[in-house]
């Protein structure tokens, strides 16, 4: 009977419960799709964060990733990643060396970061050919010492594909060398930094140029799904510390930390937002009901003269806003769920908004395009506390309406 | 001689406004026995709202003894005073009888739907009586698709449905005019006469008067006369 008298009650007054019903139907949904976009967004720069950083943990010379000094190697880098692949939960252990350097030609000269690499090995982190506009491949060109280089950096130097560099660096020894390179082609990522100091190598001729062929600044470890990062790390250290070689192990949460400061903020925000929405609605439905009760103070002395008891007159109250708030969900959930769907599909690219430039935390973000991802517990939790809260605001509407003298109530209005 | 379904001893009501004190009330003495159709007449403000209200456990009295259908009604909680008149009063109230969102079936069946009748009980019993009352046909009206006589004779029977000890009438003339106020209570005497069913009124109303079997007039807040026909 209670739902029956609260879905007819809720429709004496169309257009409030409509603009009511509204007000939480969009502010739900808004909700939803925003929590879908962050949570994909965040995702994509925890990857570009992992990308950029070389993996989901790293393993270094003690002191390295905090000053890149170019002293602090793994002196038999190649045989660290072996170790670490053997660890449980490794999906796969990726030497490479990172080092500042410069990069002359007879027009001039740039520092650059370089990253010399195996480019078959990486490719199970990121394909560094993603971004080549003009040249080959390393692992396909037939150069001696090749060289990839950022597209600026090239245009500054004005060299061409098949063009020669000269590289110097500080060697393992801490003595300057200088090598020579063959340019195998050019990368282009549309941020004018990277594309102004990046220069990718192999690892064979990094090796060439600074010596020892076995030597690595950095072994990024990939975790096989499902795998605890923070435990993985644990196990590294345990295993990989015991040779004399102090290294330092960091998940990729120690190594960005700025990445994970600002998606704990922006989800920090989001949460704000979420709790302002919640206080408003509240208040709307709060007065709403109350103004509700008021109007309908004999109607309620009635139905306790006629024998319904005070505490199911409340729960009257109570049922009209549950089934408000279930409306206003089930209708909320189809709009989120088609703008999940929506921009799941066609997607925000960042650039909209004028972030051509965009870098987080030493992070890329400028190509990302927003798309959606749905958490469900989010999603459940969300849904839960909008049902809480907007039933929850009608509680001190329902305890008046419960709480009505029978007699004074039928004098009302008279 | 039987219990009276309705003793009343020295019952007064003070409503306080503040530091205002007003005595609907001072001091009724009433009885009033099974069967009967008898009104509680007077000017207004004599207090015969008020009386009837605490008969019907709508209000408590500020003093006195007061028991209807044999139970003390002066200290029942609000949750057993709604029980109460569940069980033992049925009422018919001068405006605003009726809920607004029901049809004029589902008005008439609901204090048996509070009682926890079935489908088929409730049916039993309302369609006759709505039949009885002259609104077969109407049953899925609205009370604003109604006219006020026949919202009224859907208040009565809803009133009668669960055969209550006495049926409370507040003014059930008062918004209607003569040719419907006649019809109401000529059906209501019916229904007393075949059913027995207790009615007593607060009325101004003289139809009403005429055709009570006993007028109880009430000044300044007691009982001044005790007509019986």
């Amino acid at each position: 009977m209670l739902p029956r008298l609260a879905w007819r009650n809720l429709w004496r007054q169309r257009t409030r419960t409509l603009i009511l019903i509204s007000a939480v139907t969009f502010s739900y949904a808004l909700l939803l799709v925003a929590m879908g976009v962050g949570d994909d967004s965040h995702q994509q720069m925890l990857d570009a964060a992992v990308e950029g950083a070389g993996g989901d943990v790293l393993v270094h010379r003690d002191g390295y990733w905090s000053t890149l000094a170019a002293d602090l190697v793994l002196p038999d880098g190649l045989a660290v990643a072996e170790r670490a692949r053997g660890v449980e939960g490794v999906a796969e252990a990726i030497p490479r060396i990172r080092l500042p350097a410069l990069v002359s030609t007879a027009d001039g000269a740039r520092a650059v970061d370089l990253l010399a690499v195996d480019p078959l090995v990486e490719e199970a982190l990121v394909d560094i050919h993603e971004h080549l506009v003009e040249g080959e491949r390393l692992d396909a060109t037939a150069l001696e010492s090749p060289i990839l280089l950022g597209i600026r950096m090239a245009e500054d130097l004005e060299t061409e594909v098949g063009g020669r560099v000269v590289l110097t660096a500080s060697g393992w020894d801490g003595e300057l060398t200088r090598a020579l390179f063959r340019v195998a082609g050019f990368l282009e990522t549309g941020i004018r930094e990277v594309d102004e100091t990046l220069a990718y190598t192999t690892l064979q001729a990094a090796w060439g140029a600074l010596g020892d062929s076995a030597t690595v600044t950095q072994v990024g470890v990939l975790v096989q799904e499902g795998t605890d990062v923070e435990v993985l790390a644990e196990a590294l250290r345990e295993g990989l510390g015991r040779d004399g070689v102090p290294v330092e192990v960091l998940t990729w949460r120690q190594a960005v930390p700025e990445m994970v400061g600002f998606i704990e903020t922006d989800d920090a925000f989001l949460y704000i937002y979420a709790a302002v929405m919640f206080v408003v609605v509240a208040f709307a439905i709060a007065n709403t009901f109350l103004v509700a009760v008021t109007e309908r103070v004999r109607e309620f002395g009635l139905l306790n003269a006629l024998g319904l008891r005070g505490r199911r007159i409340g729960v009257l109250v109570l049922v009209e806003t549950a089934v408000l708030t279930l409306v206003a969900v089930g209708v909320g959930f189809a709009i989120a769920l088609a703008g999940h769907l929506a921009i799941d599909h066609w997607g925000i690219p960042i650039a909209i908004w004028g972030m051509e430039d965009m870098e987080l935390a030493g992070v890329n973000i400028s190509d990302m395009v927003m798309r959606s991802q749905i958490t469900t517990s989010k999603w459940i939790v969300a849904t839960v506390a909008v049902m809480v809260t907007t039933v929850g605001s009608a509680v001190f509407a329902a305890v008046k309406a419960a709480r009505l003298v029978p007699a004074e109530a039928m004098r009302f209005y008279e | 001689m039987s219990e009276p379904l309705i003793r009343a001893e020295g019952v007064t009501k003070v409503f306080r406004q503040g530091e205002l004190e007003v005595h609907a009330l001072r001091g009724v003495d009433l009885t009033v026995g099974v069967g009967e159709f008898s009104a509680l007449a007077g000017p207004s403000g004599c207090g015969k709202t008020t009386l009837l209200n605490l008969i019907g456990a709508l209000d408590e009295p500020s003093g006195g003894v007061l028991s209807v259908a044999g139970q003390d009604v002066t200290q029942l909680a609000r949750g057993d005073a709604a029980d109460f008149r569940l069980d033992h009063v049925g009422f018919v109230f001068q405006a605003y009888n009726l809920v607004p969102v029901l049809t004029a079936y589902e008005n008439a069946e609901f204090t048996l739907l509070l009682r926890g009748a079935s489908r088929e009980e409730r049916r039993t019993v309302v369609e006759p009586l709505l039949e009885r009352v002259g609104l077969g046909g109407l049953f899925e009206r609205k009370p604003h698709e109604l006219s006020g006589g026949q919202q009224q004779r859907v208040a009565v029977v809803r009133a009668l449905a669960t055969s209550p000890s006495i049926v409370l009438a507040d003014e059930p003339t008062a918004n209607l005019d003569s040719t419907a106020s006649a019809g109401l209570l000529d059906l209501m005497l019916e229904l007393n006469q075949e059913l027995g069913t207790t009615f007593l009124f607060a009325t101004h109303d003289e139809l009403v008067l005429e055709r009570a079997k006993r007028v109880v007039r009430m000044l300044d807040g007691r009982v001044d006369e005790d007509i019986w026909d």
